[in-house]
Formats: structure tokens, C-alpha cells, sequence
């Protein structure tokens, strides 16, 4: 089943590394922790074995269940089933803190040896992951981690998209559309979320840094997703010279391709963040969407259930654990799908190729 | 049919009971080896619910006047935020009384509304739960907020007293004296009467506006004591607290044996129902289902539950 994906929530459960605009950006984890790419993470063959042999059990304790984290849940998965370790149970909180606190004691009812789970609410995570680490699980995290944990003791690694990455990402595809020199409309995250922000800080310090023939020529903040029409549409009234625009995450990006519709205007392009049908069917339809970054979310799940596993056998996992992201365009978007969710395009993306 | 009507009626008052035997007996079978009759998991299902059980008080109250309130479980979050916000500032005692007085306050404007302007229940509290969920957007700026005083975790959290976690007796309490006003006070029988027949109530010379604004902040109450406990419980306080509990309380309720149209209602029906949906959760959960089939099959439980226990006697 497909769910909503509403990033802004994922923003919640971030770290709170904050950016210097003055020197390069660099990806740090919840506590400061550098981060370390995860192809330094692997199993050997008779590590596999080992785990394979010993009979163990996993949980997961999901924040929200919708396509991004459904395909992380797909990746630790499939990890998993190659590990031989059995999937006992999987929980969803809708965001509620109190609710995963629930889940994660009724969970150790099973004890299973593995707990994975993104944290609600970082700043309670110690009440919430009480009762799994003195159950004596192996507790990996996704994105963020529980304050008051200590790495190494109390949870294995945490497992997260490079915002920064995604930043550079997302400035190279800017470059790439506008063939290096342009005017642009920036919209960005306008709350604390420090994913988003971290994300639109990044493209911005690169934009300004690194692709100087680009010239941000208006900025604006969304606090509200359901207001990206009405900034849209202010941004190019007063800017008729904006040749694209950076649209913090693709939901909004559906609203402000009905501005530049309504507005008659087909020569500006979008870049955004996150996979979604919307904007890949006009990508692929030869409308604004010039390229979307994702991040490899299927490969955090897959590493989170490795970590886990590095940790059964007593192994020194990196505290912050990095994948990469991709830039998917119309001549990859295939690929791109794969790389991101490890599935196909929707059917209506797959038809538009042909 | 043969049956009397009141040996009938007696029969679906006894239903939830029946229920809960089942569904715990099947889970213990189906999960004995998988942990779900043992000592903590069985608490924790108690544990978890307490919050739930003392909304369901309120709302029994509510629906035997023949009102609902859908903000319920706006209030827990907006006055668990309060508490947290004016505790950073201040004694912890005052940011409790400020967390409950807000509770009560919401309730307040719920019941005025509906007692004096004569607008339905159903509309006012779905527009003013907008209103209160909003406002606990506002005052948290969506981010959580700590709470570390000690004295007020251990009392609403993971403290003791003789050996019994707070939170169940914080159920216990909420059980006993709301059935103690609900069925031996003089309140609680015009409360009944009042839902049973608001013009009949009235000839006989209960104040029937007063009962109404009554309930409402009662549940307003009961809400913010359920704040105090989910922010006792998880240590801070946060806009999504309680979001998710109102349609489980409902169900709980109605399960537990209240008419949802006034007149009739149980308190000790209503625990076993908050019980029933907390121990549904969990064993699903500990049966390993995916999180997709754990929706559909509560929710196929419930509706049972609530088909039989909503079916008018044959008259």
C-alpha cells in the first residue's frame, strides 16, 4: 500500500547540526558524530554465517509508515531475510511519542535482538528506548538518536541520508538545467526542522560558493506546504526573470507547478528533493521538473539491519553512517527509482517513457 | 422474542466482559510462547492505557447527557504543553494547575457554548479541537518541550506507592470516583436524566444547561489529568499527544456499554473497553502482523464490538 509522503515530518526526528554559511557544509551527525560513508560497513562471509546460525530476532518501531520509510522498512527487510534473522514484529506511531514508547515495551514483550527504529521525539528518546536497551537489544537508529544514549553502549549506530549531500546534489542539477548561469527563486523550509534546513542551507552555500554563474535573484520562506501557491506566485510577479526555482521537497512542487501554469509559464524549470509520481510524470512529460534528488533510502534500511548485525557480533560500528543521494532525470529515472526505493517507477512514469 | 427486556439489556451490559475473557484468551493461546502473559507485558498493557482510561471517564459523563466531545484529545496535548512551558518557568506545582486549569478552561468554552448558544455538541467541540490543536501548535512551535521535574514524573509517570505504579493508580481513582458521582450522586443521575430526556429533565427541575456545561469541562478535566500523564510518562510534551486516542476512546467507550445517544452509561464498562482496545493493540502487534493488517483487524474487532453492543433490545 502506498502511503503519503510527507517530508516534513521526517524533518522532525533530525539532528540539530547546524551550518556554517562561511566555510563548506559538511554532514554531521545528531551529536556532532562526522559521518562515515556506509561502504565502509560490510559483513564478511563467515560473519554472515555466524549470524545466519544464530537464531536471531528483529523489530522495528516506525515513526510513520508512507514510501520513504517503507522503503527503508523494504531494505532492512531484505537484509534481514539474507541474515537469516526472522522480522517478529513492526510497530507505527503516527508521530505520537507517547504511542512509540508504547510500542517499543510492547515490542520487548517478544525480546527480540534487534530494535530499529526512527525516533519521534528525539529529546524523550531515553524514556522511549528504556526498555529495549536494558532488554539488551541491538538498537540501531534511522536519522536521529535518542538523547541521553550513548554510542557504543546503549545503541549500535545511526543510520541517516546525507542532508549536505542532497544540498550538493541539488545544486549540481540546478547547474546542470540552467547550462551554468541563470536566475533563480529560492524557497526554502522556513521552520525548524533541521533536515530541510540542512538540506536548503546546503544548496544554497553551493549555489553561492561553487555555481557563481547562478544568481539567487529572490528568496522565500514556507512555513506552510499549503501556502507554496500564493509564494510561487509573488515570487515570479515580481521576478519575471527567474529561470528556475528550488522547491524544498517535491509536495510542494505539484502547487507551484499550477502556478506556472496558470501564469503561462513553460520556461521555467523546477529542481526539488524526494521521488514522487507528480513530479516525476511532468519531468517525464517534458513540463518544468528538470531533475528530482532523492536519497538512497532503501540503502539505509539496508545498512541499519547490518549495523544491527555488526553489533551482534560485538563489532565497533561508525556512530553516523551516511548514504549517498542520486540526481534522477528523465534519462535515468529508472535507474534513479532503483537506486532510491530499490522498486520500478509508477506505472504512469514507465508508460510516459515510451 | 422472549427474553424481557431488561434481562436482554442485562445481557449487552455484560458483552464487553465477555469480549475481553475471549480476546484474552485467545491471545494467550494463540501467543503463549511469544510473551504476551507475562507479568510486565500484561502491566504494560495497564500502564499504557491509563491515559485512555481517564478520557474515557469524562466521556461517559459526556455521551449519558446526550453530548460528545471530539477535542478531548486536542486538550491532552495542548495542556500537557502548557504544564511543560510554565514548569520551565516555575514551581512544577504551578505549571500542574495550569496544565489541569486549561483542560478545564477549553472544557469550559466547549460547554458554554453548547449549554448557552445552543449549538450542537458534534460541531462545536469538531471546530474548537481545530482551535486547540492549533493553539498547541502555536505555543510549541511545534518542537517538544522537556519535562524533568522530578516530584511531577514520579507522581504522573513511573513512580510508586507501595509498590503499585502511579499510573494504574491514577486509573483506579479515575474508576472509583467516577463511578462513585456517576452512579451515587445526585449529579450523576441528572446527568443520565438529562440525556435520556433533556425536555422531561427539564419539567422536573434539573438545570439542564448547567449539566451540559457540566460534563463538557469535566471532560475538559479528565483530558487535562490525561495530559499530566502522558507528559509524566514520556517526560516532555508534544502537539501530537493524544491526537490518535480520541476515535480509541470513543470506541472504548461505546464498546464498554454507553449509549452513544445519551441516557445510559458504565464506568467500569468503559475501563474494561480502554482495557479491551489496549490489549488488542498489543497482541496484534505481538502476533507479528504487519502494521497495515493490524489497522484492518482492530478495526473489524471494533465494529463488531460496537454492533453488538449498540443493538437496541427488541422491544
Amino acid at each position: 500500500m502506498k502511503s503519503i509522503r510527507i517530508m516534513t515530518f521526517v524533518a522532525l526526528s533530525m539532528g540539530s547540526a547546524q551550518l556554517a554559511l562561511a566555510q563548506e557544509p559538511v554532514t554531521v551527525g545528531p551529536g556532532g558524530e562526522p559521518a562515515t560513508p556506509v561502504s565502509e560497513l560490510t559483513l564478511s562471509d563467515t560473519e554472515v554465517a555466524e549470524i545466519q546460525a544464530g537464531d536471531y530476532t528483529a523489530a522495528f518501531a516506525w515513526h510513520e509508515l508512507y514510501d520513504w520509510s517503507s522503503a527503508v522498512a523494504r531494505g532492512a527487510k531484505d537484509e534481514f531475510e539474507r541474515l537469516g534473522i526472522e522480522v517478529v514484529a513492526e510497530t507505527n506511531a503516527s508521530f505520537d511519542p507517547a504511542r512509540q514508547q508504547s510500542d517499543v515495551e510492547t515490542i520487548m514483550a517478544l525480546t527480540p535482538s534487534i530494535l530499529i527504529s526512527l525516533p519521534v521525539d528525539p529529546t524523550q528518546g531515553a524514556s522511549t528506548y528504556a526498555a529495549a536497551r536494558d532488554g539488551g537489544a541491538q538498537i540501531v537508529f534511522i536519522d536521529n538518536t535518542a538523547a541521553g544514549f550513548t554510542h557504543g553502549v546503549d545503541y549500535v549506530a545511526t543510520v541517516s541520508a546525507d542532508l549536505v549531500g542532497i544540498g550538493r546534489q541539488t545544486s549540481l542539477a540546478m547547474n546542470d538545467a540552467l547550462g551554468g548561469a541563470g536566475q533563480i527563486g529560492y524557497i526554502f523550509h522556513d521552520a525548524n526542522f533541521p533536515v530541510t534546513n540542512q538540506r536548503d542551507q546546503a544548496f544554497k552555500w553551493f549555489i553561492e560558493n561553487v555555481y557563481t554563474g547562478i544568481d539567487i535573484v529572490a528568496e522565500a520562506g514556507m512555513a506552510d506546504p499549503a501556502r507554496i501557491e500564493d509564494i510561487a506566485n509573488a515570487m515570479l510577479l515580481q521576478n519575471p526573470e527567474i529561470d528556475a526555482l528550488y522547491v524544498p521537497w517535491a509536495e510542494p512542487a505539484a502547487g507551484v507547478l499550477a502556478v506556472l501554469r496558470q501564469l503561462g509559464r513553460d520556461d521555467v524549470q523546477i529542481i526539488t528533493i524526494d521521488l514522487n509520481e507528480p513530479a516525476g510524470l511532468d519531468m517525464m512529460t517534458g513540463g518544468a521538473v528538470a531533475a528530482l534528488i532523492a536519497d538512497e533510502a532503501y540503502a539505509i534500511g539496508v545498512n541499519a539491519a547490518r549495523a544491527a548485525a555488526a553489533g551482534l557480533l560485538g563489532r565497533d560500528v561508525p556512530a553516523f553512517l551516511v548514504v549517498n543521494a542520486v540526481i534522477v532525470g528523465p534519462d535515468n529515472v529508472v535507474e534513479g527509482w532503483r537506486a532510491s526505493l530499490n522498486q520500478d517507477p509508477p506505472q504512469t512514469i514507465l508508460d510516459a517513457l515510451n | 422474542m422472549t427474553l424481557a427486556q431488561p434481562s436482554r439489556a442485562a445481557l449487552q451490559g455484560l458483552i464487553v466482559y465477555a469480549g475481553f475473557v475471549v480476546i484474552f484468551l485467545f491471545f494467550a493461546i494463540v501467543l503463549w510462547d511469544r510473551g504476551f502473559v507475562t507479568t510486565t507485558n500484561l502491566s504494560n498493557i495497564v500502564l499504557q492505557t491509563a491515559p485512555a482510561t481517564v478520557m474515557a471517564v469524562g466521556l461517559v459523563f459526556v455521551l449519558s447527557a446526550g453530548e460528545i466531545d471530539l477535542s478531548f484529545g486536542a486538550i491532552v496535548a495542548l495542556s500537557a504543553i502548557v504544564a511543560a512551558v510554565v514548569m520551565r518557568e516555575a514551581h512544577w506545582t504551578i505549571g500542574l494547575a495550569a496544565g489541569i486549569a486549561t483542560g478545564m478552561l477549553a472544557g469550559a468554552v466547549n460547554g458554554a457554548i453548547v449549554a448557552y448558544a445552543r449549538l450542537p455538541s458534534f460541531l462545536v467541540t469538531l471546530a474548537t479541537m481545530g482551535i486547540i490543536a492549533g493553539a498547541a501548535r502555536q505555543i510549541s512551535d511545534l518542537q517538544s518541550i522537556s519535562v524533568t521535574a522530578q516530584p511531577f514524573i514520579a507522581i504522573f509517570g513511573g513512580g510508586r506507592l507501595f509498590g503499585i505504579p502511579s499510573l494504574i493508580l491514577w486509573s483506579i481513582a479515575a474508576l472509583v470516583i467516577g463511578h462513585i458521582i456517576y452512579r451515587e450522586t445526585r449529579f450523576g443521575a441528572h446527568v443520565r436524566a438529562v440525556g435520556d430526556n433533556p425536555r422531561a429533565a427539564l419539567v422536573s427541575g434539573i438545570k439542564v444547561a448547567r449539566i451540559r456545561m457540566s460534563v463538557l469541562v469535566l471532560s475538559g478535566f479528565c483530558a487535562g489529568l490525561a495530559g499530566m500523564l502522558y507528559a509524566g510518562r514520556v517526560q516532555s510534551a508534544r502537539y501530537t499527544l493524544g491526537e490518535s486516542d480520541l476515535m480509541t476512546v470513543i470506541a472504548a467507550v461505546i464498546v464498554g456499554g454507553t449509549a452513544l445517544y445519551g441516557g445510559r452509561g458504565t464506568i467500569p464498562g468503559a475501563l474494561v473497553g480502554s482495557l479491551m482496545m489496549g490489549m488488542l493493540s498489543n497482541g496484534l502487534i505481538l502476533m507479528g502482523l504487519s502494521v497495515s493488517w493490524q489497522m484492518m483487524i482492530k478495526g473489524l474487532i471494533v465494529l463488531v464490538a460496537v454492533a453488538i453492543s449498540l443493538r437496541e433490545p427488541s422491544r
